[in-house]
């Protein structure tokens, strides 16, 4: 079903993703991005500085980040929307073996008459504890 | 007994197998939390130039297999009418152009971590385009004794249309190498 302005009301929940987070996926995320912080791609050095409590390394936020952005363009952006502001914030660590769940609701509608009107998603990610991981707020442009 | 995940095994477009990626070298030359403080913005001497590659291979490396950024034809009967880019595909352009030493090469330090980003997108990113890069210096801050700093970084492409900005912040560490935050 298209996703249009008049279509979605407050409260529309867009579909949940979900995505298993390993060192291959964080690995193969930082080849994509171009980013090599060890803390990401390293195990023996996130092990030594041990610099978020276990040791570990820890997917890049960007992932995180990116998995939020495509629940909400696997939402909307076959019917043409677009996404013009993304604000996120990183709020615990997400390290391999985790399984992250990404959720939105619209909380805001902004008519307009320029053919611009826009949704307000209000996203969150968890981890299989149910930890909040991230929480984002997404500005789309809809049809 | 982990397996090991090597970056080697994952290099397939040409710009992956052309990049530095042990950030441990050169680390000294980054700017640093310090220094990073001017008024006025710079020009990225790099460009990046899009190809489908690099659209396809970063949507599979965000796990992405939405057909607008990973099948070129299918795509081309998509509301956009061709391939475009994962929105964050901002990400790589902006590794590739920011160099490892002056302004902005605070971003590949050993052990920054990212504690959250604002972007604004004003156009998609499509193959052929050639984006440029304008940065400024725009806060630096401690916060409950972390050192966050934040670049403003407008995204171009070759018609001068401004594409994207964003607000980069990460927490640094006190150094450069291998030793951890000192909070």
């Amino acid at each position: 079903m298209k996703v249009t302005f008049e279509s979605v009301e407050l409260g529309t929940e867009i579909p949940d993703l979900v995505k298993q987070v390993d060192q291959r996926v964080i690995t193969q995320n930082a080849v994509a991005s171009l980013d090599y912080n060890p803390i990401h791609v390293n195990p023996a050095w996130a092990k030594k500085v041990n610099l978020l409590g276990r040791g570990t390394t820890i997917a890049h936020g960007m992932c995180t980040f990116a998995f939020i952005t495509s629940a909400v363009t696997d939402w909307c952006s076959s019917s043409g929307g677009f996404i013009s502001r993304m604000e996120s914030k990183f709020i615990h660590p997400v390290r391999p073996g985790d399984t992250i769940t990404c959720r939105g609701v619209v909380t805001e509608k902004h008519p307009r008459l320029t053919g611009k009107s826009f949704v307000v998603i209000e996203l969150s990610a968890v981890n299989q504890e149910s930890t909040e991981v991230a929480v984002c707020k997404a500005q789309v442009i809809l049809p | 007994m982990e397996e090991e995940v090597r970056i080697e095994d994952f290099l397939v477009t040409k710009k992956q197998k052309a990049f530095e990626y042990n950030f441990f070298n050169k680390a000294e030359d980054y700017q640093r939390w310090e220094d990073a403080d001017f008024v006025g913005e710079y020009e990225e001497e790099k460009t990046y130039t899009v190809e489908v590659e690099d659209i396809i291979n970063y949507s599979e490396g965000v796990l992405d297999d939405n057909p607008l950024f990973s099948d070129e034809s299918a795509a081309k009967d998509g509301p956009f009418g061709g391939l475009i880019a994962h929105p964050l595909f901002l990400t790589p352009i902006g590794f590739w152009i920011i160099g490892d030493s002056g302004p902005g090469s605070w971003v590949r330090t050993p052990g920054a971590i990212n504690p959250g980003q604002v972007i604004e997108f004003y156009e998609p990113i499509r193959p052929g385009d050639t984006i440029h890069v304008k940065s400024s210096f725009h806060d630096k801050w401690i916060k409950r004794g972390k050192r966050y700093l934040t670049f403003l970084s407008d995204y171009y492409n070759q018609d001068n249309t401004l594409v994207a900005k964003w607000w980069i912040t990460l927490i640094l560490p006190v150094s450069r190498g291998d030793e951890a935050h000192q909070f």
